[in-house]
């Protein structure tokens, strides 16, 4: 079956529009009436990824594919890469730069909340090459 | 256009098709995609128009007007009760409130009554709620302020996944016409069929309060907007300064709960944050700002704001489209008079709680019901029609130029699906050379759709 596919690009530092592209995913599967609570996780994850780009990727692009079984989202990044995956993803831990703690953000709580939300979630990064995170949703009805 | 028939018995607002030259500025402007230009004039869709009025504000031809309640009623053998919003204070400045209710009952209201103590039942009642759900959890952060219709409406119709967001306390408006209506029921041994009450505001969303808010035997409450009283009550404002004022103390009902100036703030963006006295709170006014915070709060955004007001229009309800007077000129205004009120708290909040605990605060719709009242969900499509609505984006690659009379290139392919718009209508479409295609084909075929 074929599929929607959509992607965004996010800038790095734009903390003006970060958001803007998972409002845009949100959007796209409500009008498909997707789930309430598949669309909510969808939205947080993706609201997650467009952070960490924004503080942590330098520019990137956030991707979705929709067909009626699942919902793909897709980060790819050219930033630093993440040295300790296992650490990454451990609750409270952040790497993020002490201006952006000031302004509310960087708790490391980015990857894990979206294991949470997420179905599957895989990383694939080196230090040096750029981060890949792909999440699925499956569609329960 | 041919009315739906899913349409609701209220229109809020009326199209002129004289006055209207199809420019289509409304049509870009709707929050609701509900306007498009047919056959060279506007029509709006009821079903899915919340009432915003920013449509009656973007005409400039003033082709698009508020439906409005029947005056002439006034004259009747009913009793009259006008419900005044305290924006009205702010569209005279320097008269006294008691002055302007004085000259509403000049003008033929059997009575009128200030909102202020219903104001303050609310933010007690508001202040309690969350206390409690900061123990309970009973409703998600941040809750949403039930006293904008306008915003309401667009929850239901935008964004339903919100609906439990919204604070389950009865909005003042509705604690105050039913309180009134028992209030004036006993003073004149009367039945309730037999009281007429009217919400002065300067909302086109005009909607009074629905009568299921208020119980058996009661007419909804008509609305009138300030700019349809405006001039006949100022006629009997400056008739009332020339003859000799009432004494303050003989000022009669009406001042018992006449307004504070805690009241008047609430005609001002913020006014219902402040009087809360809640810390993590936000003021959010304006449409546009609205709709980009919903869309946030909607990606999990502000969990830890406990309460935000929402005004649809801009400065809060100063900003409404049925004002008389300029909304800068009305918050300085109502700055200045509520200044001379004064502001502070007058109820007795152990009485307050009973009220409270007794259930008197909340209303008997659930968020369910507000789906019905407050009109249509947006529709939504299947993967293959949404497939099919790309391709046809895709294909357009056009400016959202509004030649078609949609808002925009998604909104016609949208209604291209829907079978409410053809595929001749949109001057790119030809230009792309898809005829003869199979897509051409398949959009022909959704025309006929029924």
């Amino acid at each position: 079956m074929t599929s929607i596919h959509k992607s965004y690009h996010v800038a790095k530092n734009d903390f003006i529009h970060a958001g803007e592209a998972s409002i845009h995913v949100k959007n796209l599967l409500k009008s498909m009436n997707y789930n309430q609570d598949l669309v909510r996780r969808v939205a947080i994850c993706g609201y997650e990824a467009e952070m960490n780009l924004v503080m942590h990727g330098g520019d990137g692009e956030l991707s979705v594919d929709v067909n009626s079984e699942r919902v793909i989202l897709e980060v790819a990044d050219r930033g630093p890469g993440i040295l300790d995956i296992e650490l990454a993803m451990q609750e409270g831990y952040s790497t993020a730069k002490e201006e952006y703690r000031e302004m509310g953000f960087g708790a490391g709580m980015g990857l894990p909340n979206m294991k949470k939300n997420s179905d599957a979630l895989k990383i694939t990064s080196e230090p040096g090459q750029g981060t890949h995170v792909s999440m699925t949703f499956y569609n329960k009805g | 256009m041919q009315e739906e028939k899913d349409a609701p018995r209220h229109f809020f607002v009326h199209t002129e098709a004289d006055l209207c030259l199809g420019c289509s500025l409304c049509v870009k402007r709707c929050p609701t995609r509900a306007i498009r230009v047919r056959d060279g004039k506007a029509a709006v869709k009821h079903s899915v128009c919340i009432g915003c009025g920013e449509c009656i504000r973007i005409c400039e031809q003033g082709a698009i007007t508020a439906s409005t309640s029947d005056l002439n009623s006034l004259s009747s053998d009913k009793i009259s009760i006008a419900l005044v919003s305290p924006v009205l204070y702010s569209q005279f400045p320097g008269i006294l409130p008691r002055d302007i209710l004085q000259g509403l009952k000049s003008m033929g209201f059997t009575h009128a009554v200030d909102m202020a103590y219903y104001f303050e039942m609310f933010q007690w009642a508001t202040a309690e709620y969350v206390s409690r759900n900061r123990k309970t959890g009973e409703s998600p952060w941040p809750l949403i302020s039930p006293v904008c219709p306008v915003v309401i409406r667009l929850i239901v119709h935008r964004f339903p996944s919100l609906l439990p967001h919204v604070h389950p306390i009865m909005r003042p408006v509705a604690l105050m016409a039913r309180d009134v209506l028992s209030q004036f029921k006993h003073h004149y041994g009367i039945e309730g069929h037999d009281i007429l009450l009217y919400y002065i505001n300067p909302c086109p969303s005009k909607m009074g309060i629905p009568k299921k808010e208020l119980g058996k035997g009661t007419h909804s409450t008509g609305a009138l907007g300030i700019n349809d009283i405006y001039a006949e009550l100022s006629r009997q404002i400056k008739h009332l300064e020339k003859s000799d004022k009432i004494p303050f103390a003989q000022a009669g009902y009406e001042f018992e709960q006449c307004t504070s100036g805690g009241g008047i703030l609430w005609s001002l963006s913020g006014g219902e944050a402040e009087a809360t006295g809640l810390e993590r709170i936000l003021a959010v006014a304006g449409l546009y700002e609205t709709i980009t915070y919903l869309e946030k709060i909607e990606i999990g955004l502000f969990r830890d704001i406990e309460y935000i007001e929402f005004r649809a229009c801009r400065e809060g309800c100063i900003g409404g489209a049925l004002n008389a007077i300029d909304k800068y000129l009305a918050k300085s205004a109502a700055l200045k008079m509520s200044k001379v009120l004064g502001v502070g708290t007058r109820l007795n909040r152990e009485r307050v709680l009973r009220l409270y605990d007794s259930n008197w605060f909340f209303p008997k719709v659930s968020p369910q019901d507000l789906k019905k009242i407050g009109g249509q969900q947006e529709k939504t499509f299947s993967f293959e029609e949404m497939r099919l609505i790309e391709e046809i984006v895709r294909i357009i690659d056009g400016k959202s130029c509004g030649a078609c009379g949609s808002p925009d290139c998604r909104t016609f392919a949208e209604d291209l699906v829907k079978g409410e718009a053809a595929p001749e209508d949109c001057v790119y479409l030809e230009l792309r050379g898809i005829q003869n295609t199979d897509l051409h084909e398949k959009l022909k075929s959704l025309k006929k759709r029924p």
